[in-house]
């Protein structure tokens, strides 16, 4: 041990007798480290903000629709009302129906996305209230004209938030005009990198969607799609293939493929399945610059061999064995590997946090973003260039080693 | 006296086969402990193939050679490096010291590969250098120091580990006439202070400090001569002479 320790001692002040090269020899293992950590703490953040942002939206939720060429396939009231009954673990089902139409207020005139939806909205809405409350069961079974509006909205038609108990007089593009009283507002989704209001965007209302037999006359009952929302830690998976065969069996189509879904779970896990591919690709070139900057230092260690041949000489004249001067060279490469890969560490962290900065400035939606390095990585990562090290170093160290005493003292 | 070095009809041949090149022809030599000895001969004697063998930095083809009581001839390298650490002090023409290393690291090498804790190569390095009068230089790099000076380092790494031969190849080769003679007293002070001290040169001048002079021609041993402690530096420079021309005129 004591041993190895002059061994290290060894290394060191020739690393210091040689600072220049033995720093150009570790920009290549800094570099590729540097890079390798960039990319995947840059990954890691961007799979935390889409999960973040796909949680907030969809955790749970799926979405089931009627895959259908010839039109004769709905999903009606009464099969909501047989899912809920049947099938355990759904929280909730709603029904998403829109319009289009206008409103006219002091601020102008606005056109209008009117959506809606059953007394179940609550559930699914991700933001939040600002203020107010959401429509209840009552109201949905009544068809009484009330609404949500968004924060952004609101400041959009009226100038305030406090708008709790006004009426928004709406003008569909088809069908009869509805007078809506607010009685709920929103909060706006922070940063979100999906959707957001902007000025040309039409106003967004939500109501019960019972509103809609007032407008069109005529009561909703087919619909193309549903959302079901799981109860959490509910097996989706098993939730989604109960409801598409009570519906099979209701409707008399097994195996047609009619009824079909989308999880959002399945999306998440899609989306972080390619970005967890385009890390690894892109980490594996970064990896690939680290074996090019291991070449570097097996080669700058082929020229320091070659040029102190005639100190190993001399260290073997006076009593190294070959274990000797295999551990001096190799504590050198794996010295200035491992220095290398720590300030490829830092250098890699600090740059993410950078990058990071910059998308942030550059776009307000990834304003969430923040790089992560687990420390699972940091190690691998380390180890990697320790080992790099020692890989690379021991064709030069052996070379080193078996140099004859005599052949090596002859040389200048 | 007891017998240090035994070397018995000791052969080392370049190239074996057709144009084979024997450099050394079939050398048998006893050193006793205490001795002080110089080889000579022309360059391509053999000489230094001798002194290499001498020194356990190359094997012989054949023949055998003890050492200090071990058989050393069918060593393995790391062995014979083992050997050199214990058993010899090496004095080169180059001074072979470590660029980047100081005086006093220099001089603690051998004992670092000795496994010497740290404590004791500390003290046994200063006394060396102390010994040769360097205790000023010690923290000195080679490049800050005169040729006389890095050869008083390297023999003062010679003398660290107190190993039983010192063996000196060509000490003075590369030194002005006035370093020559301090380190040529340096070696016969360390032969009157008992050690076995070996000297390889061409130089008769050099050559008689030693008591025993052996000459090396077409790598065989001609001469051995006794000289004995009764003789000064001059005499036994004239008589190495007046041989070197007979032995000349016989070849």
């Amino acid at each position: 041990m004591s041993q190895f320790l002059e061994y290290l001692k060894m290394a060191v002040s020739n690393i210091k007798a040689n600072k220049v090269r033995s720093f150009l020899t570790m920009l290549g293992i800094i570099i590729g480290i540097a890079s390798v950590i960039l990319i995947m703490s840059l990954g890691n953040g961007m799979q935390a903000v889409i999960s973040g942002e796909l949680e907030g939206i969809a955790s749970g939720q799926i979405a089931l629709y009627t895959y259908d060429s010839t039109g004769t396939y709905y999903i009606t009231n009464d099969d909501i009302d047989a899912i809920v009954e049947e099938v355990d673990g759904i929280m909730a089902v709603n029904v998403y129906q829109g319009f289009e139409g206008s409103t006219v207020t002091r601020k102008g005139e606005f056109s209008v996305n009117g959506s809606g939806q059953m007394a179940s909205y609550q559930y699914f809405s991700n933001t939040g209230l600002l203020k107010g409350r959401y429509f209840n069961e009552k109201e949905y079974l009544a068809g009484t004209p009330v609404c949500l509006i968004g924060e952004a909205d609101a400041i959009r038609l009226f100038g305030s938030t406090d708008v709790i108990g006004m009426t928004i007089d709406m003008t569909p593009n088809w069908g009869n005009s509805v007078s809506f009283t607010i009685v709920g507002v929103e909060k706006e989704p922070e940063n979100s990198m999906f959707g957001g209001g902007y000025d040309n965007t039409p106003v967004s209302l939500y109501f019960p969607m019972t509103v809609l037999t007032q407008i069109y006359g005529w009561e909703m009952d087919d619909y193309y799609q549903i959302y079901l929302l799981a109860e959490k830690g509910a097996d989706t998976a098993s939730i989604t293939s109960q409801v598409v065969s009570l519906l099979e069996r209701r409707h008399q189509c097994f195996g047609e493929n009619i009824y079909q879904y989308e999880s959002f779970n399945d999306i998440m896990s899609n989306i972080n399945t390619v970005i967890n591919a385009v890390t690894m690709i892109i980490s594996l070139v970064a990896a690939i610059s680290l074996i090019v900057g291991g070449i570097g230092v097996m080669n700058i260690m082929l020229v320091s061999v070659t040029e102190r041949t005639r100190e190993i000489g001399i260290r073997k004249a006076l009593g190294a064995k070959t274990k000797s001067i295999m551990m001096q060279f190799l504590s050198e490469s794996a010295i200035i590997t491992m220095i290398g890969g720590l300030i490829g560490i830092l250098l890699g962290i600090g740059g993410a946090g950078l990058v990071a900065k910059i998308i942030a400035m550059a776009s307000p939606e990834f304003a969430s973003f923040r790089p992560s390095v687990d420390i699972a990585t940091v190690l691998l990562t380390t180890m990697f260039s320790s080992a790099i090290g020692l890989f690379f170093g021991i064709y030069p160290a052996k070379k080193a080693a078996k140099l004859s005493p005599i052949e090596a003292l002859r040389r200048n | 006296m007891e017998t240090l070095i035994e070397v018995k009809n000791l052969m080392k041949i370049y190239n074996p086969g057709e144009n084979e090149v024997r450099a050394l022809n079939d050398v048998s030599l006893t050193i006793m402990r205490g001795e002080f000895v110089a080889i000579i001969g022309q360059s391509g004697s053999g000489k230094s193939t001798f002194m290499n063998m001498l020194g356990c930095l190359d094997v012989p083809t054949s023949g055998s050679y003890y050492l200090n009581g071990k058989d050393v001839a069918g060593l393995s390298d790391d062995e014979l490096s083992d050997i050199r650490n214990k058993e010899i002090g090496f004095i080169f023409q180059g001074f072979n010291l470590i660029p980047n290393l100081t005086a006093l690291e220099n001089v603690e090498l051998p004992l670092i590969y000795r496994n010497v804790p740290a404590a004791k190569r500390h003290e046994l390095s200063v006394a060396s250098l102390t010994r040769v009068g360097l205790e000023h230089r010690m923290d000195h790099k080679p490049s800050e120091m005169s040729g006389g000076q890095q050869q008083r380092v390297a023999i003062a790494r010679a003398l660290a580990a107190a190993p039983p031969v010192i063996l000196a190849d060509e000490p003075t080769g590369n030194l002005d006439s006035a370093s020559s003679k301090e380190i040529m007293q340096i070696l016969r002070e360390l032969y009157q202070e008992g050690r076995t001290v070996i000297l390889i040169t061409h130089d008769n001048k050099i050559a008689a400090s030693a008591k025993r002079v052996i000459r090396v021609i077409d790598g065989r041993i001609v001469s051995d001569t006794n000289y004995g402690d009764g003789k000064s530096i001059e005499e036994i420079a004239k008589q190495i002479e007046e041989e070197g021309d007979k032995e000349q005129a016989y070849v």
